[in-house]
């Protein structure tokens, strides 16, 4: 801060410029208001009449006070010019601030990310509970197969009609594929053995209502 | 977020101070002619009106001086080419990553409640 620091020469001139109107005005306050008292102080003898001093001093007083209001009001401004180029040019306020706004603005992105993630293991753990409850239960498995989830939804529908029946021979050939790609997957899931009992309704397989996932529904 | 910017706000509550230190300048200057203009003036009240005229006007002049002084050590003269965009836009990725959740989660339960639904 010793060191004489060399300024870009409209930047220098204008803080003079600020120095400048800063003494004109205090100067000016000060001159006025001083001549004012002065001029209050009533005189024994007058170069003129009376009537035309008083008028005389009347008209100064006018001028002086107005004189104190425009340096009043020139000060404001140059309060504000300040205000302006302080938020402009105070360089170290300006670096703390975004310093801490993106200190503010990462804790937040981590919260919510921590958030989130504690969120799905959660979420894992109730999927785990959930898909040990169906593979346990006789909805999902079908004719000794056992049946992934999304299968076990959609056959849902096809329960309800009278055509459908429970012969294996009407098994939708697709419906093995998927069967058949998705059982070494889910079977590590379900640590009972297969049933033959026919298939239940699916909603009825385990209670909704307490699953962990209801408090989304508030 | 107020404490986010209180190293700016003391420089701008200093001059927001001092604009009501001149407001007081002229407040007391015409109080001073008022009292004056009376037939009995009265004159502790003038004293104390003085008083404050005088400690205005020098707070005022000490204090502009000082911030000026201080912005000729700051200025560089060139623009300030910080920003927050960069943390501002991971943390909206991250709201957006809450929300997205949220939507998510909230079909699941409405799935839920339309299989619990025993008229459908």
């Amino acid at each position: 801060m010793a060191t004489q620091r060399v300024l870009p020469q409209s930047k220098e001139t204008l803080l003079q410029n600020y120095n400048k109107r800063l003494k004109d005005d205090i100067r000016s306050i000060l001159d006025n208001f001083t001549e004012i008292i002065k001029t209050a102080k009533v005189e024994e003898e007058t170069q003129v009449s009376r009537a035309t001093q008083a008028e005389q001093d009347h008209y100064e007083m006018h001028v002086r006070a107005a004189n104190i209001v425009r340096a009043g009001e020139s000060l404001m401004k140059l309060v504000s010019d300040l205000k302006q180029f302080l938020i402009l040019n105070d360089f170290p306020s300006v670096n703390e601030a975004i310093s801490l706004r993106n200190q503010q603005l990462r804790t937040l992105q981590e919260e919510c990310d921590k958030k989130l993630i504690s969120l799905r293991d959660e979420i894992a753990i109730d999927l785990y509970e959930l898909e040990e409850e169906y593979y346990s239960s006789s909805c999902g498995q079908w004719d000794g197969v056992e049946l992934p989830l999304c299968e076990a939804f959609h056959r849902q529908d096809s329960w309800g009609s009278p055509e459908m029946t429970s012969d294996p021979s009407r098994a939708n050939p697709e419906d093995s594929d998927n069967l058949g790609s998705q059982e070494s997957m889910q079977r590590h899931l379900n640590s009972h053995g297969s049933s033959t009992n026919p298939p239940l309704e699916f909603h009825s397989a385990f209670d909704w209502t307490t699953s962990p996932l209801s408090f989304w529904q508030n | 977020m107020n404490a986010v910017f209180a190293m700016a706000n003391d420089r701008l509550r200093a001059l927001e101070d001092v604009e009501k230190e001149i407001a007081l300048v002229l407040q007391s200057a015409g109080t001073i002619v008022l009292e004056l203009s009376k037939e009995k003036a009265n004159a502790s009240l003038l004293d104390r009106q003085l008083n404050q005229f005088q400690t205005s006007i020098n707070r005022v002049e000490s204090e502009l001086s000082a911030q000026i002084r201080y912005l000729t050590q700051v200025a560089t003269g060139q623009p300030h080419e910080g920003s927050t965009y960069s943390a501002r836009k991971d943390c909206q990725m991250a709201l957006n990553r809450s929300e997205y959740a949220r939507v998510k989660l909230g079909e699941l339960g409405r799935t839920c409640e339309i299989m619990l639904d025993p008229q459908t």
